[in-house]
């Protein structure tokens, strides 16, 4: 399984400063918390496509479409039913289903915005972005590791599946509980394994300098750009815009679907 | 809490971090597709290590809960809830070795979390209930303000979801890894100096008490307002529908949280001269 999300391209979302990145993506996350219209929902969803697109990353999307898919269906079969409604069609309600809709893009629009922050951002950019935004080098070097770590011991477990396989353990028989029950003993020897590693691991990171002094070089350079700046700018305008056109309810009346008023 | 900050300084303790969070987060991602509520949360048998990584690796552990938690994220729940879901799973790994040292469960001549007795095995069904239930608060209280999914539902499927793992896997766990941990001496009382090590004392106590109440009583408090709004537990609480957001629920789980993390700060330190 390829653990790895960053997709290696050029592309002009790749070459964006990774603050101005995580900055897009918590804007989006604003937007997607901050509004119930669907015309504002569905243009920021939009949006976020169209600059994934631009990041050549929506090809990523296929490997959580499952989830998107399910977020989906649960939020609207669920407030269909649950949403209390005097009209109903069997179990559901217009309501209701239109309530679970406007949740199904906040939710999904914010893992797609995610989603594109990883497939275009390299670990160490995400590191490098991290320490320019004031986070200790540690944390930053902690946060980075852990995520290189993810397919190496993801490797190491499955070596000793394989190995107690080779042994007679029948992995693929037997109930779901049944088969996540011999699972656990398995589970032990990659702890084992890993942690073992520690202090070889600390003793090669003090070989070569780590924390021998708080004031760092690094080999990767961030530094904002225009591209940066005037990206920043657009995206504040857009914001800036939904929340004008959001406070002329008169003007989208028509197209709000509000079923908790005033919650 | 002071340990939280000052174990950056110990190359040992940053790995540590790095190794648990990368564990975790292996742990977390094959399960993603296990869902119980779509973008939120899912089964989790990886909810064993938290609390075991937090009595081996104090700080670490925390801190290695909370970053694995996040990379987890990564792969089909990243969202603003992944900023409560960071704080939620730092208290998951911190609270229960906080307990440990501050509630007086267990002897003060001997601490060591190696569950040789039956006092030890009771003390670390209670610590990790304590964690997972804070864990669950902090979360549920988080995506209440939000308003994206009821307090009552979240708050009892997270306790759930984190306590049986934890107790019925992590026992096991811990009785199999302490002994090897101590021979390489990666406990992180043997690793962080003794002046950044809390101990048992007085204040210690007094915020042991403060922090199991604000867990229990931003909790339970938090439940009951909740039912009072129109909610209901686990996946009734979807079908009730009730008022996400309400002023009752935000206010008394608030406190809890709040109180939980002031709580961490009194603790008592060993003299310095």
């Amino acid at each position: 399984m390829d653990m790895f999300l960053y997709i290696d391209k050029e592309t002009p979302v790749h070459r964006l400063d990774p603050r101005t990145k995580l900055l897009l993506m918590f804007l989006s996350f604003v937007l997607a918390l901050s509004f119930r219209s669907f015309v504002i929902l569905s243009s920021v969803l939009v949006a976020v496509l169209l600059y994934g697109a631009a990041g050549s990353a929506l090809s990523n999307l296929r490997r959580i479409r499952v989830v998107l898919m399910m977020i989906a269906s649960f939020s609207v079969v669920i407030w269909s039913v649950a949403t209390p409604s005097d009209s109903r069609f069997l179990l559901f309600s217009l309501e209701g289903l239109l309530y679970g809709v406007m949740v199904a893009i906040k939710t999904d629009l914010m893992i797609i915005s995610g989603m594109i922050f990883l497939s275009t951002t390299k670990i160490e950019e995400i590191a490098g972005g991290l320490v320019k935004l004031k986070l200790p080098y540690r944390g930053a070097f902690a946060f980075s590791t852990a995520i290189r770590l993810v397919p190496m011991i993801v490797a190491t477990s499955y070596t000793i599946i394989q190995a107690q396989k080779s042994r007679g353990l029948d992995l693929d028989s037997g109930s779901m509980l049944q088969r996540i029950r011999k699972y656990v003993p398995l589970v032990i020897p990659t702890l084992v394994s890993v942690i073992r590693g520690t202090n070889v691991f600390s003793m090669a990171l003090e070989s070569k300098g780590f924390g021998y002094s708080d004031v760092r070089t690094t080999l990767l350079e961030l530094r904002m750009k225009r591209t940066d700046w005037l990206t920043l700018g657009v995206a504040l305008l857009v914001v800036a815009a939904a929340f004008f056109f959001n406070m002329d309810s008169v003007a989208y009346g028509a197209c709000l679907f509000s079923v908790r008023s005033g919650s | 809490m002071n340990e939280v900050f000052s174990m950056w300084k110990k190359t040992k303790m940053v790995v540590l971090v790095a190794l648990c969070a990368g564990l975790y987060a292996a742990l977390l991602i094959p399960f993603k597709g296990f869902v119980l509520i779509p973008g939120v949360t899912e089964f989790r048998p990886a909810n064993a290590l938290p609390v075991v990584m937090g009595l081996l690796f104090g700080p670490a552990g925390a801190w290695g809960a909370a970053i694995g938690n996040l990379i987890g994220d990564f792969f089909g729940s990243l969202g603003i809830g992944s900023l409560f879901g960071f704080v939620g799973n730092f208290m998951f790994a911190y609270v229960p070795y906080k307990l440990w040292i501050n509630l007086g469960l267990v002897s003060k001549q001997d601490k060591e979390p190696d569950l040789k007795s039956k006092r030890k095995i009771a003390a670390y069904v209670v610590v990790a209930i304590l964690g997972s239930v804070a864990c669950a608060l902090v979360i549920a209280w988080g995506l209440e303000v939000l308003k994206l999914v009821p307090f009552a539902a979240l708050a009892s499927i997270i306790s759930l979801n984190n306590s049986l793992p934890s107790v019925v896997l992590g026992i096991p766990v811990l009785l199999v890894l302490y002994p090897r941990i101590k021979k390489w001496d990666l406990l992180w009382t043997d690793i962080m100096d003794e002046e950044d090590i809390p101990v048992a004392g007085g204040m210690s106590r007094i915020g042991g008490f403060f922090m199991t109440t604000s867990i229990l009583g931003g909790m339970i408090g938090g439940l009951m307002a909740a039912l009072g709004a129109g909610q209901a537990f686990l996946y009734k609480g979807f079908a009730a529908g009730g008022d996400v957001g309400s002023l009752g629920v935000l206010l008394v789980a608030g406190i809890g949280s709040v109180g939980l993390v002031l709580s961490s700060f009194i603790q008592s330190m060993p003299g310095k001269k």
